[in-house]
């Protein structure tokens, strides 16, 4: 294992320079500062944002929530998260173009509306059985909490 | 059992965490697991893969080399290869969060600098979060035509591709002992991943002996993976319509719906862009044709002319595509009566102001290639590009030119 992770990095290290490198060829260098802003920008806001307040949110339904309903909900906001993270910026900018572009047209707030139902009913739908077959005495299977 | 001898981890058994302020975070769920980061960073390194080599082909498509013309055939070529750019780096957008989300406690070893070496380790991190948090992102407002980062798309997304993938190759590279354990380890079974590195930690499932898989009171970690995924097909299912038209109806998630568009087309530069109007093409406009024997073309000689059918997909760098049925010109015929060949290299000049005003054609898409005059069976609107497009099979819409007003044989 030992060659290859040292393949890996040499190689890794020639693609990153090779990258960079032109970027300070290609891009002019007060550009190239917005760029930096921007990655700096993304790892503040993803790891001094976003995760805090998932962490948080999830501690707060631990603390809420029975283990049984809480992991339905889970699977539902885990489920949810891609759909809302891609339609946001569609809804931020949906009517902002001309109408030939074909672009931006829908009503993405619906959209994201429906998925989020049909995500929220098929959870529930998930938790009652779970939660009919719990209770079924001719099952007999162990609680699941 | 996980291996010993991670580059960032030090050797021998456990010692216990170091002493660490009490505010410090600590992270105690059983979710997290080297097991589940491997296969989630397994998925993730599949799609940036899929996606470098699919964009380096379209920037080849932009500009092809001389000595390897881009092919004709076959002519839905593009409209696949930037149709699943688009769609995989979409999909990619959630699931660099859930990878990031599954070693969120990394990022709070303590001490936080360590050693020199646990300093290079954060900055080359620092690097690789940076890039794809940013690539992705811009990836996908350039899908959007939303432009609020001050720098030209191409030549940073297409750098910035490299800072990616060299900071992943190096990560695989350091991380490699983690990801063999990860992917050979059973889900439920795995290592509890938190703040304190696995071998520092007495707790840690993968340095504790035998003993029973972590207890998950909520969800599971296959149901983290599976809710994941179920996730991400709903976005790739709802936003692939623009460009498998079939799905268009489904198209929740879709910037573009292609049937929307004038002539059954959308539009990526609208004449009012490119600061065409219609009386830059009155009755007396000719086309201008330049090479050995020059010519020109009035606009009755061009209608006559017209009689060539093709059915050639348009398919944007912005991941839409649509089948289109062309009526017009063939090039080469208008290249050969000025004294080219299909060997020559031909420049087909636009009226339009900003973006691609000349764009090159040669090989085997200039065989193919039309000046077409009628788009679905009606004549060009001037958002298509009236009096004359360029349209060639396997060719990206940006280079489709539209409002031709000279053509060069080179």
């Amino acid at each position: 294992m030992g060659i290859w992770r040292l393949v890996l990095g040499i190689l890794g290290l020639l693609v990153l320079l090779y990258g960079i490198v032109n970027l300070l060829i290609d891009v002019p260098i007060q550009t190239l500062g917005w760029v930096t802003v921007w990655l700096i920008a993304a790892v503040v806001i993803h790891h001094g944002l976003l995760s805090p307040v998932l962490v948080a949110v999830s501690s707060l339904l631990r603390r809420l929530l029975p283990d049984r309903g809480r992991r339905y909900l889970q699977v539902a906001l885990v489920t949810a998260v891609p759909v809302t993270v891609i339609a946001i910026p569609m809804i931020y900018r949906q009517g902002s173009q001309p109408p030939s572009k074909a672009l931006l047209l829908q009503n993405f707030t619906a959209n994201l509306g429906l998925l989020l139902g049909i995500i929220a009913v098929l959870s529930l739908i998930g938790y009652a059985i779970k939660v009919t077959r719990d209770r079924s005495p001719t099952r007999g299977g162990p609680p699941s909490t | 059992m996980h291996p010993t001898g991670t580059a960032d981890q030090p050797k021998g058994p456990a010692s216990g965490p170091r002493p660490r302020p009490r505010w410090w975070p600590r992270f105690d769920s059983t979710l997290r697991s080297t097991a589940l980061t491997a296969r989630l960073g397994r998925a993730l390194g599949i799609a940036i893969g899929i996606s470098l080599v699919t964009g380096l082909l379209s920037l080849y498509q932009y500009e092809p080399w001389s000595w390897l013309p881009a092919l004709a055939t076959p002519a839905w070529g593009y409209r696949v290869t930037q149709g699943v750019h688009v769609a995989v780096g979409t999909a990619t957008i959630p699931l660099v969060l859930v990878k990031l989300w599954s070693v969120y406690p990394n990022a709070f070893r303590w001490p936080p600098f360590k050693s020199a070496k646990r300093v290079l380790e954060l900055l080359s991190l620092t690097i690789l979060v940076g890039s794809i948090l940013v690539q992705l992102t811009t990836g996908f407002l350039n899908v959007l035509n939303w432009y609020p980062f001050p720098w030209d798309f191409v030549s940073v997304h297409h750098y910035l591709a490299y800072v990616v993938v060299g900071s992943v190759l190096l990560h695989i590279g350091v991380k490699l002992p983690d990801i063999a354990y990860g992917l050979q380890t059973k889900l439920p079974e795995g290592d509890v991943l938190t703040e304190i590195p696995w071998n520092e930690n007495p707790e840690s499932h993968s340095i504790a002996g035998d003993q029973p898989p972590p207890v998950m009171p909520g969800i599971s970690r296959r149901g983290v993976l599976t809710a994941a995924a179920v996730g991400i097909a709903a976005v790739v299912v709802t936003s692939i319509g623009q460009a498998l038209t079939p799905l268009e109806r489904i198209g929740l998630l879709a910037a573009r719906q292609p049937s929307k568009g004038p002539q059954g087309v959308p539009v990526n530069r609208t004449a009012e862009e490119a600061k065409v109007s219609a009386s830059m093409i009155g009755p007396d406009w000719t086309l201008q044709i330049n090479g050995p024997r020059p010519y020109k073309l009035t606009v009755a000689e061009i209608e006559q002319q017209a009689v060539h059918e093709a059915l050639i997909p348009i398919a944007a760098v912005e991941g839409w595509s649509v089948d289109a049925s062309w009526r017009g010109l063939r090039l080469l015929d208008v290249v050969e009566r000025a004294g080219g060949t299909a060997d020559s290299h031909v420049a087909v000049v636009s009226f339009g102001a900003g973006g691609i005003r000349r764009s090159q054609i040669f090989g085997p898409q200039l065989s193919r290639a039309l000046l077409a005059t009628q788009l679905n069976g009606q004549r060009l609107s001037l958002d298509q590009g009236y009096p004359l497009r360029l349209v060639a099979p396997n060719r990206p819409e940006i280079l489709s030119t539209k409002w031709v007003s000279q053509i060069e044989v080179l």
